[in-house]
């Protein structure tokens, strides 16, 4: 696997270790956990990589001011539950990336003010793969913001399915939260299935959602095969448009986890 | 609270209009449901066998059932023994003006609704029920000149049997929910209308109903058929006194859309709500549905603004290519009330299209929730869906919930759901305030205009009705 | 008409007006000029009784009465007038709807019988004529979609159909090219009379050369520090406030 190979070429020898990019930033490397507990109290960079179909169940509380950038990505259809609860003033941003019908269910508790959370998914299901993401984010107190978006790609016989909910609680006025959910359906018998919830206890709140499932553009096929490309080309460029913001928000790691996605795509 | 906030809470205090009684005699059978009392309702209303057969069948089917919990609503425990099935005003004849009880004439002239031709609203064919039966239908022959039959649906059974056998249960059947399935069994009165081929119907048809008895239930049936190519557009209104028992609403509409018509359904819902301390009110257990053949066009338009607790979900199955299902809604909650209602979109049809656009104001301790189902099945090619839902909250002790779910099984549907929760700002206020409006005037100025998407798809005579009624129920003054 | 006496307000805990004095008699147009953070958009704010704000110390009279009793829209029906800096947009109501409303309520607060809908008709027409607004965005939602310079002639739209006592325009010249400025400046001075006056705050000088005002006041931390004519104005634009900013603080 590419990531895997470049990790060790950064040094990596063990399944948990860190791991310096050529960015220069640190990570620490976590691959196929089935339980990570942590406590932050500072800034952590974390990459975890599911290579195998165990169960994985990951826990993390960030402290007041303390941040959390972590990289998932899923290359084996493996269930995995996180759990984040944020204090006061802490940050959290999540890039997921499945291309293995993975069963991830993330649920984000923001108990202090000024919490931010960002996710950032993708997904790309084939054959007869189902692929799920879960993803809560409660609004427990006043003052925080959410941010998620998830996209997805079926094709073949495969099932892509996305439950969103934005909790807020009583109270949690001043809220600013937003989720969207965003698929393309290539297989002639694929499915996709979304459910973005909205659960709203408080008046002075900016909350959205969205969802939306559509095809490629298939004006802007024709346009690229006009210019060469072949059809095959031309959908997997489209495909790869449609998830490279998500990819490139992953930093240095993106360039891998895109080529993650181009090899399942051509898959396909 | 801030100052302004709780000026809007405090606004928002709306008088009920309609929560008089009608004093009539009213004939009434025990409480209680069982087999008994299906064939009685099903004797008193002269029925044919087939009839009183599809009610049992329905009725036993309904005791196999279990309540739905899945909505977001605390429902009280309902005894279904403790309601009365059937009520009917005394003295009931159809007929000429003079048949009808001055008083029941008086009530409805109350209701704004009179039953003499000449004085109706024009372009307004009513058919007006109260409690379990059908009092009038007006511009009967007026309609039959075209071949449309407008009547109660209990007369329809008795004289337009081929009809009615092959459309009722159609849409809905009886196993379809647990309240379809109890007015499968027990309905008393609705309407049915029948529109021949390649007709458009040149007047608005209207139900209105009114609940007058108490402890009564409300087991409203309406059947609408649109054949080929026929146009009708049909309004529904409804009332109830002001009481503090709870009343039991459990009705269920099916439109059939055949080849190429066209149906518009518009509601305004305005059953007594329960007064400022949540006590009393209607529950509102209501199954709609229309079926759309090959470019049948079916809109629901709906405003809800009344009942205690309301459940429904105005669906369209896109059953022929190139069909449109549209939903609008406006659902106010204040007080104590809960809503849970939407729609469900399901095309099956290739080229179908929908709309839905909902708009959810949420007040007092009320608590306000879309749901709503998309669903693309499988040989619906090219199906097309876009929703807008929005929720508005007026206070800090309301909730706004937005449920939608896309379902697709096919790679060529492109659909699309939004949703936005806000409330309405204070710099709005000032603004209006500062050009010599009130804080109420502003607030219901504000609310209607972020409805008006909705409230523009009823007809002209409903709009304005709809206006008022939602100023009403928001500013505590008469609108 | 307006006599406003040691006016203090705050917001939150930040104090922001401290003792403004000023006199506006009918006829008069005076011009408030300032730095950023000077308290100008605040005192507009105030007057037309914007709660945000609280007021901490002073006195106003206006038309006879005390202001700071009355609430917002009484002030506005009694024949104040805020033109916004940021006009406010309301979503699905027409403007149409929202000025008939408006113009009625003023009327019904004078004992007057509300305009049939012909009369309004052809008032919004004249009135429209005004400020050359586009006679379509009357039946667009208010504010929605307009551009800036739609915005601004909207504002002095409604300043012509209430035909206030006393008109409050804050920087009503902010965003406008020079073609709208002209539009909106030469509006307001067809709407000008002997017996209404008008309080303009700008930054720019170049609004006063349509809008000729009496007085021209400049306004520093929440006082006013300095007033003069109209040729206060065409000095400030030339040397600044430092001049006045160090004379005041010397």
């Amino acid at each position: 696997m590419v990531l895997l190979d470049y990790l060790q070429s950064r040094g990596l020898r063990a399944n948990t270790g860190m791991c310096t990019l050529g960015d220069g930033q640190a990570w620490e490397v976590v691959i196929n956990p089935t339980k990570v507990e942590r406590t932050l109290r500072s800034s952590l960079s974390l990459l975890v990589v599911h290579t195998t179909t165990e169960a994985a169940k990951m826990h993390f509380d960030i402290c007041q001011g303390a941040s959390l950038n972590m990289v998932e990505l899923f290359t084996a259809d493996c269930p995995s539950e996180c759990h984040i609860r944020q204090q006061a003033d802490s940050e959290c941003r999540v890039v997921s990336v499945s291309v293995a019908g993975s069963k991830a269910d993330y649920v984000v508790d923001l108990d202090g003010s000024n919490a931010s959370n960002r996710v950032r998914s993708v997904y790309i299901a084939g054959g007869e793969e189902h692929t799920k993401i879960a993803l809560r984010v409660n609004h427990n107190v006043s003052d925080c913001q959410s941010d998620s978006l998830v996209k997805g790609v079926a094709g073949g016989k495969s099932v892509g399915e996305f439950y969103g909910l934005v909790y807020v609680a009583e109270d949690a006025q001043r809220t600013d939260a937003r989720q969207t959910n965003r698929n393309i359906e290539i297989g002639s018998e694929s499915k996709i299935i979304t459910k973005p919830q909205l659960e709203i206890y408080a008046d002075d709140v900016k909350c959205s959602h969205g969802a939306t499932v559509g095809q490629l553009d298939g004006d802007a096929v024709l346009y690229m095969r006009q210019r060469g490309l072949s059809e095959e080309q031309a959908r997997r460029l489209q495909i790869e448009g449609f998830v490279n913001d998500i990819v490139l928000s992953a930093g240095e790691l993106g360039q891998m986890l895109g080529e993650e996605l181009t090899a399942k795509l051509e898959r396909l | 609270m801030a100052g302004k906030d709780k000026e809007i809470f405090d606004n928002i205090d709306g008088e009920y209009k309609y929560g008089f009684t009608t004093d009539i005699e009213t004939e009434t059978i025990a409480r209680g449901l069982n087999e008994d009392v299906i064939r009685l309702i099903s004797a008193k209303k002269e029925e044919p066998e087939w009839m009183l057969e599809r009610r049992l069948k329905a009725f036993r089917h309904w005791q196999t059932m279990k309540l739905p919990t899945w909505a977001h609503l605390d429902i009280p425990e309902i005894d279904f023994q403790d309601i009365i099935y059937y009520a009917a005003p005394k003295q009931r004849k159809e007929g000429t003006m003079d048949d009808i009880d001055p008083e029941l004439k008086r009530t409805f002239d109350k209701l704004g609704i009179p039953l003499e031709e000449q004085l109706s609203l024009a372009g307004f064919a009513v058919d007006a029920v109260m409690d379990s039966v059908s009092v009038k239908t007006t511009f009967r022959e007026t309609l039959a000149e075209k071949g449309i039959i407008f009547c109660s649906i209990s007369e329809a059974v008795r004289e337009y049997p081929d009809l009615v056998k092959k459309y009722l249960g159609s849409v809905v059947p009886h196993t379809d929910n647990f309240y379809a399935a109890l007015n499968a069994a027990v309905f008393s009165d609705g309407s049915f209308c029948y529109i021949p081929k390649g007709v458009r119907c040149p007047m608005e048809l209207s139900t209105y109903f009114r609940i007058n008895a108490e402890g009564t239930g409300q087991f409203e049936r309406t059947l609408l058929v649109a054949d080929e190519g026929a146009y009708v557009s049909y309004l529904e209104g409804c009332t109830a006194p002001r009481r503090d028992e709870n009343q039991l609403h459990a009705a269920v509409v099916e439109i059939v859309v055949e080849k190429d018509a066209e149906v518009k359904y518009s509601t305004v819902q305005n059953w007594y709500p329960g007064d400022k301390d949540g006590k009393g009110g209607i529950y509102n257990f209501v199954t709609k549905r229309g079926l759309c053949r090959e470019g049948g066009h079916l809109s629901w338009t709906q405003v809800e603004t009344g009942s205690a607790i309301t459940w429904k979900y105005p669906s369209c199955v896109l059953l022929g290519d190139n069909s449109v299902g549209e939903f609008y809604s406006v659902a106010m909650t204040n007080n104590y009330q809960q809503a849970d209602t939407g729609t469900k979109m399901i095309h099956i049809g290739r080229n179908t299209r929908s709309r839905i656009v909902s708009k959810g104001i949420s007040a007092g301790k009320s608590q306000n929730a879309y749901r709503g189902l998309v669903r693309v099945a499988k040989g619906a090619d090219n199906a097309r869906n876009y929703s807008q839902c929005d929720s508005l909250l007026i206070g800090d002790k309301c909730g706004a919930h937005t449920f939608p779910e896309i379902d697709s099984h096919n790679p060529t549907a492109v659909l699309e759901h939004e949703a936005t929760t806000s409330k309405i700002s204070e710099e709005q206020l000032f603004y209006c305030n500062q050009r010599g409006l009130s804080t109420e005037d502003a607030v219901g100025l504000i609310v209607n205009g972020y409805a008006r998407e909705v409230i523009a798809k009823l007809p002209m005579e409903f709009a304005v009705e709809a206006q008022k009624l939602l100023a009403v129920s928001l500013e505590g003054s008469v609108g | 008409m307006l006599s406003v006496k040691n006016l203090h307000a705050k917001v939150g805990d930040k104090e922001i007006l401290r003792g403004i004095n000023l006199e506006v008699r009918p006829g008069e147009v005076h011009a408030i000029m300032g730095p950023n953070g000077s308290g100008k958009s605040t005192f507009a704010s105030v007057l037309a009784g914007n709660e945000k704000f609280t007021v901490t110390e002073g006195e106003v009279e206006f038309m006879g009465q005390n202001l700071l009793e009355l609430s917002i829209e009484d002030r506005a029906r009694m024949g104040m007038f805020l033109g916004f800096q940021y006009p406010v947009e309301i979503p699905g109501v027409t403007m149409a709807n929202f000025m008939k409303m408006a113009v009625n309520e003023q009327r019904k607060f004078r004992g007057e019988e509300p305009l049939t809908a012909g009369e309004f008709l052809r008032m919004m027409r004249e009135k429209s004529a005004v400020v050359e607004l586009d006679s379509k965005l009357t039946s667009r939602a208010v504010n929605e979609g307009f551009s800036g310079g739609e915005k601004k002639k909207n504002e002095i739209f409604q300043m012509a159909m209430l035909d206030p006592k006393l008109a409050v325009l804050d920087e009503t010249d902010s965003g406008l090219d020079i073609d709208a400025l002209r539009i909106v400046a030469t509006g307001v001075t067809k709407l000008h009379t002997s017996e209404n006056a008008t309080i303009v705050i700008t930054h720019y000088q170049r609004l006063l050369d349509y809008i000729v005002p009496d007085y021209v006041h400049v306004l520093y931390k929440g006082q006013i520090i300095y007033s003069g004519d109209k040729s206060l104005a065409l000095k400030l634009e030339k040397e600044g406030y430092d001049w006045l900013i160090n004379q005041q603080e010397e």
